[in-house]
């Protein structure tokens, strides 16, 4: 054998693993297999396919195995689930619909590029009279795109100020700040307490930026979009960035806030070295059952003395993908999750905050969830209702953070014009 | 491109076949119909996962995607265009030019320190030889995961170590800083490619006939003079044959970059093989058919380097002998 032979032969190997590497990561692996999702026949049982993302590991599929049960006894079709990590959930549901194999039902945080591209049902193709009329108005403006409702809402989540209590006592803070200058002024007690203790837990790094600056911004009388205009460079907001960017130059945050994803400041939060951090109620959920911070949950301070408090409001959506023979077995999906027992049950063991007028009711006995629900109904949420948003949401988590380090108006200059661009 | 992706193939299936046929005429009796039947599985398994992704990637590379996935239709050269114009490109390469060649020669280097060490006579050398393989076995997305918690600001056992012993003063920020995070992720891929290396080069040490070593004791030679003039060039398929397989599969290592790299917003300590995931689901362009274009210069990259490398140590051959 030759040198030459040799070297073309390991050079052929390497071809063949790259182009392979390469073809999988490119998206275009197969999808999964063995999907009969669309049996034509319209009157006989029909199978309809459901991926679902993974809230967590306890809760997730247990909710939707029973739920598929269910209704299998009610309608005789047939729920196929597949649950997917919030990592992945974008690169299936996109490989999916490459492939031309979506599912029946995506569960997902975001919608309107979809309908915008058509293939979405609208809700009156597939959602009963008393089932829309049951949803929360903030939510179905959120899942209307052009008029039409195409993002049916899963569960809810609204952000509030977690704070620790026993620092607070150590800080000699007797209550919760109601404006950004006592809430700055407090992040400087408890950073000078020492030891390591940190004021604020910021968390602008690429998991999701857009959340924790929405909540700063809308206290500041900010906005995404004002009168269907793109306003991230408004001056508010530049205002709110700055402020932000100053508790990091104080010190007055954990380590590199740029960079820092939302689950690491829950995380410094739950170890107790936190003074402050904007939480919703899972975090609440994970708190309790580690038993180990004494926390308190407050309204988000506002810029202005004596505002009124604005809450960020998020809502995930599970939306129906248009395939022939599907639509009368996805309407009667839809009758079947917004039935009380099944979605008040669900949102219940994730923890998060319902989504329905009844849902509401049924949940205002809970003391803990009282801070939330009464501001759920005036909460702002970011504009999902706008497809361009699905790719100004991706450009604002991968560039916020490094306002931190650079220039937060030249950072959102850059955002705006992206916007106004089209994403 | 599938220009490109035909011709290496050609000369290694080209050259058995032929010789193959020869015996086979020579003995006289297979139609090649009862060949190909032979050969289907082979042949399935190259159309399925080599020929096929490939068609695709040069089809998506071709098409224009909607961010939900959805083909609108054709893109001409649009996707190849955008890349080559993305500002973070020069960036992404450097990156990649940086993390290839540091993991692949501080790599080869240790390994063959530790490959040395392997083939010795110690008491636990079994041991020894079986803990070498864990970082190997170990998936890459856990090992990294690990890492993170090592690296970590505020939780990691390094920090803590030197903490304690007041090396320093405050914590490193080993995957935060943007001059520590490309050292710190060469070193996670060095741990994770040294087993395999260090495996590749016990077998070429193992192939080094003992009498050469002898002899050249008997004439003398220091331990030095041994290991560079004999075992080094003995070695030297073993080298070229663990360079050429690092450096793809460091090249195209994605689990240790996309883990480690995971809480710094943008491109900037990218390399191709993240930058193409992120353009497909995770940055503002969200573009499948950018991924593919991306995808595609990859390929063309990771063979161009290869082929320069084996011209060069082929090149270096002739000229010593």
């Amino acid at each position: 054998m030759t040198r030459r032979s040799r070297a073309w032969r390991v050079a052929a190997v390497g071809l063949g693993a790259s182009i392979a590497l390469a073809g999988c990561s490119g998206g275009s692996g197969a999808g999964s297999a063995g999907g009969n999702s669309s049996s034509g026949s319209a009157s006989g049982p029909t199978t309809i396919k459901l991926v679902a993302a993974e809230y967590s590991k306890d809760h997730t599929k247990a909710f939707w195995d029973k739920f598929a049960t269910d209704y299998k006894a009610k309608t005789g079709n047939t729920l196929q689930v597949q649950i997917v990590s919030w990592d992945d959930i974008d690169q299936q549901s996109s490989t999916m619909v490459q492939n031309n194999n979506p599912p029946d039902i995506l569960n997902l945080n975001a919608y309107a590029s979809y309908a915008k591209d058509n293939l979405l049902y609208s809700s009156d193709d597939v959602l009963s009279a008393s089932v829309k009329s049951d949803l929360l108005p903030a939510f179905v403006k959120s899942g209307s795109y052009q008029g039409k409702m195409y993002g049916m809402p899963d569960l809810s989540s609204a952000r509030a100020m977690f704070y620790n209590k026993t620092l607070f006592t150590k800080a000699g803070i007797a209550a919760p700040p109601k404006t950004w200058a006592e809430f700055e002024a407090d992040a400087k007690k408890i950073t000078a307490l020492g030891g390591g203790d940190i004021g604020y837990g910021l968390p602008l790094g690429p998991e999701e930026a857009q959340g924790e600056f929405s909540i700063w911004l809308f206290n500041n009388g900010g906005d995404w979009k004002t009168d269907g205009k793109w306003t991230i460079n408004s001056p508010q907001n530049v205002e709110t960035l700055t402020f932000l960017k100053s508790l990091a130059t104080q010190k007055l945050t954990q380590n590199n806030p740029g960079k820092t994803n939302r689950q690491d400041a829950f995380d410094l939060f739950a170890s107790g070295k936190v003074g402050m951090v904007v939480g919703f109620s899972p975090l609440a959920g994970t708190l309790d059952k580690a038993g180990k911070v004494d926390y308190g949950v407050a309204p988000m301070p506002t810029k202005a003395d004596g505002g009124t408090p604005q809450t960020f409001g998020v809502t995930d959506y599970l939306m129906a993908f248009k395939k022939p023979g599907n639509q009368a077995a996805v309407k009667a999906f839809y009758d079947l999750y917004y039935q009380p027992d099944q979605v008040n049950t669900f949102i219940k063991a994730e923890g998060f905050l319902p989504v329905t007028t009844t849902g509401i009711a049924a949940f205002a006995s809970d003391p803990k969830l009282k801070t939330y629900l009464d501001t759920l109904p005036n909460a702002h949420l970011t504009p999902t209702d706008d497809p361009t948003w699905d790719k100004v949401k991706l450009a604002v988590q991968q560039n916020l953070g490094t306002a931190m380090t650079g220039d937060p108006k030249a950072v959102l200059d850059k955002l705006q014009q992206s916007a106004e661009n089209g994403g | 491109m599938t220009g490109a992706t035909g011709k290496p193939a050609a000369p290694v299936g080209a050259r058995p076949r032929g010789r193959r046929r020869a015996t086979v005429r020579g003995r006289g009796a297979i139609s090649p119909l009862a060949a190909l039947v032979w050969l289907a599985p082979a042949l399935l398994l190259i159309v399925g996962v080599v020929l096929w992704p490939a068609v695709e990637l040069v089809r998506a590379s071709r098409s224009r995607y909607s961010i939900t996935g959805l083909r609108k239709g054709p893109a001409g050269w649009d996707n190849f265009r955008n890349v080559l114009a993305n500002d973070s490109l020069g960036t992404v390469l450097t990156n990649t030019v940086i993390w290839v060649i540091a993991v692949v020669a501080l790599t080869i280097a240790i390994s063959l320190g530790v490959a040395q060490f392997l083939t010795k006579d110690f008491w636990g050398r079994r041991f020894v030889r079986w803990a070498v393989i864990v970082p190997w076995a170990a998936s890459l997305v856990i090992t990294a995961r690990l890492f993170t918690l090592i690296y970590s600001y505020y939780y990691g056992s390094i920090n803590a170590v030197l903490l304690d012993l007041h090396l320093i003063t405050t914590p490193i920020d080993f995957l935060g800083s943007d001059k520590l995070i490309m050292p710190s992720m060469i070193a996670v891929g060095v741990f994770v490619s040294i087993p395999f290396t260090a495996y590749v080069f016990v077998a070429g040490l193992g192939a080094i006939p003992t009498e050469v070593h002898e002899a050249a004791r008997i004439d003398g030679g220091s331990p030095w003079q041994i290991w560079r003039h004999i075992t080094l060039p003995l070695l030297r398929p073993a080298i070229l044959v663990a360079s050429v397989m690092n450096m793809i599969y460091v090249f195209n290592s994605f689990p240790i970059v996309y883990t480690l790299n995971e809480s710094n917003p943008g491109f900037s300590h990218d390399t191709t093989i993240t930058f193409m995931y992120k353009l497909a689901f995770k940055s503002a362009e969200k573009d499948v058919g950018q991924s593919a274009a991306a995808g595609l210069f990859n390929v063309v990259i990771i063979l161009v380097a290869v082929l320069v490398y084996l011209r060069v140590t082929r090149w270096r051959d002739q000229e010593e002998q």
